[in-house]
């Protein structure tokens, strides 16, 4: 009978689930359960005490037409983007040089350049509203210095988005340039130096080998910093509060707002949900590619 | 093989990556420096790269504002506990993925990934009330016990210990050993850098976590240092000056630099890029 057969094949590798069970666990209770409860809180008025009251759709109606959740998306958006344009092109820069041989100190500067990654995003925050303040600020006193009037990095609606895009670009591009770098040292040195030989430039080489060498690491570096993106918060939370005007307000931001200050959590649940499904769109490429790498498919 | 130095393309490169370094490092050594600026010198150009009179006195500030001794108490607790139990946890479970046949594992395994491309900040509202009715707010299981065995750390391990060699431990297997002895005294030794790499990894991101504590801890004496050092702005009246500010920050992050040059040795390029290399 096959179906004792299978009972007794889980029995035998009860051990086994055993040592699998704490992450789903975890999971059901602290991810699966509250993602239930939240989509149906998101279908409802709440502020945490009173009766929950049924409003069917109209907290993802009120979004549909929100101008604050539309500033916070564009927002957030943005920082994507920049990231994406910035960060990669940057890191793999960075990683081809610190590839090279031959390179003196190369142990020093990926050190350093890794402390970045190190320091706490609040600590950075805090550095960064320091440096780029308008009246005291490091950086306006550098641009007076060279005759450029001061900038108003932090209090302008037009700009307020830049500190927060630079703040990411140091902290996250180290992290980047080790992920590309170690992909660059795995790669066939034969490859090089066959096209080398065949005389292609640095640069040909560059677009011609090492760019399609490594695209499946890229791919994985595009999919991980667009769920960082997305999730975004303490940047812009420390640096700008969001403002000045919400011009610099990202989703998650608006999600805590709406659940930990003004206690909206129906609202707050939807807004879960809209970030949940813009991620499941970009993460379905990454279940894809996350598959091949690990080899899964072959074992069926 | 004939050194070949200063091609232009090598002058360029050393270039970048020296400037790209001190961009690294300044706005580091910029918080430090004016963390020992007394808080009537003027700190905004250049001029004042290094504090004229250095004080202590905005370490000493700090400390009256904060209950510090209490937030590094708990960070060094959730980063501590957290970390040891996490690469403990993933481990055992990416042993499991990556040595064992069981039914069912390819589904489980799938549903592990899975669960990656859900944004835990999605569910927040709820998994503050699961917290609130454990009991667990203003408490630091909240911070431990959440993400004490996360998906990206199986995944790890998994990739890690697949190259771990089958015949030891059939081995040890025909000795008589436990699946959890073999785990204990033949696997974890020999994939002790790959814990170790984790465990750097995870002790960041359970140092530096802002959203969470920020969430689930209510009261000055439960915050995190990270919590703490971002009320510092505003914790009396309207501005504290900012050399006070940034000996919070230096104190906030000093822990984290000291680690990460006494683990040098077993980053190696690699941390998550085992992950990434499959």
């Amino acid at each position: 009978m096959p179906s004792s057969g299978l009972l007794q094949r889980i029995w035998r590798a009860r051990t086994i689930y055993l040592f699998i069970s704490p992450f789903f666990i975890l999971f059901a209770i602290f991810q699966f359960f509250p993602l239930v409860w939240s989509f149906y809180m998101s279908f409802h008025e709440w502020n945490g005490l009173g009766p929950m009251e049924p409003i069917g759709l109209q907290n993802y109606r009120f979004l549909l037409r929100d101008e604050v959740f539309h500033t916070a998306l564009g927002n957030t958006v943005i920082y994507w983007l920049a990231n994406g344009l910035l960060i990669l092109p940057l890191a793999l820069l960075l990683a081809n040089f610190l590839a090279m041989p031959h390179l003196a100190g190369r142990r020093l500067m990926r050190s350093v350049m890794f402390l970045p990654y190190v320091t706490a995003t609040v600590a950075v925050g805090l550095i960064f509203n320091m440096i780029f303040d308008f009246n005291s600020g490091l950086v306006n006193s550098l641009l007076n210095a060279v005759g450029l009037p001061s900038v108003p990095w932090l209090t302008s609606v037009e700009i307020s988005k830049l500190p927060v895009i630079f703040l990411n670009v140091w902290r996250l591009t180290p992290w980047y340039t080790l992920i590309l770098l170690s992909g660059l040292q795995g790669m066939n040195p034969e490859l090089h130096e066959a096209a080398t030989v065949d005389g292609a430039g640095p640069v040909q080489r560059f677009f011609s080998i090492t760019i399609p060498v490594l695209m499946p690491i890229l791919f994985f570096c595009f999919i991980t910093l667009t769920i960082d993106s997305f999730r975004i918060f303490t940047e812009p939370y420390i640096l700008t509060q969001g403002g000045p005007g919400n011009s610099s307000l990202s989703i998650v931001q608006y999600l805590y707002l709406n659940g930990f200050r003004i206690f909206k959590l129906g609202l707050a649940s939807a807004i879960g949900y809209a970030l949940t499904f813009i991620l499941l769109i970009v993460s379905a490429a990454q279940i894809v590619l996350l598959l091949r790498q690990s080899g899964l498919t072959e074992v069926n | 093989m004939a050194r070949r130095n200063f091609t232009p393309g090598r002058l360029a490169a050393y270039i970048v990556l020296i400037v790209w370094c001190i961009l690294a490092i300044f706005p580091i050594f910029w918080m430090a420096s004016t963390s020992f600026k007394p808080v009537t010198e003027g700190f905004g150009g250049l001029g004042s790269l290094l504090p004229q009179n250095p004080t202590l006195n905005n370490y000493v500030a700090v400390s009256r504002l904060l209950p510090l001794a209490r937030n590094i108490l708990n960070s060094v607790t959730v980063a501590t506990v957290g970390t040891i139990l996490t690469v403990f946890l993933c481990s055992l479970a990416g042993m499991a993925f990556a040595k064992y046949e069981f039914p069912g594992k390819n589904a489980l395994f799938f549903l592990l990934l899975a669960t990656m491309m859900v944004p835990p900040e999605a569910g927040v509202v709820p998994v503050f009330a699961i917290m609130r009715a454990l009991g667990w707010i203003n408490n630091l299981l909240s911070l431990i016990i959440p993400t004490a065995a996360t998906a990206i750390g199986i995944f790890y391990m998994r990739q890690y210990i697949s190259g771990f060699p089958n015949e030891v431990m059939e081995q040890a297997r025909l000795d008589g050993c436990g699946e959890f002895r073999i785990y204990w005294q033949i696997v974890v030794p020999v994939v002790a850098p790959a814990l170790a790499a984790w465990a750097s990894i995870a002790f960041i991101a359970r140092w530096n976590d802002f959203f969470w504590p920020l969430i689930f801890m209510r009261s000055k004496e439960m915050f995190t240092l990270m919590v703490a050092i971002s009320t510092l702005p505003v914790s009396e009246g309207l501005s504290t000056p900012w050399p006070v500010i940034m000996a919070g920050t230096t104190i906030s992050v000093l822990p984290l630099f000291v680690i990460y040059f006494l683990l040098q040795g077993y980053q190696k390029e690699g941390l998550a890029l085992g992950a990434v290399r499959g």
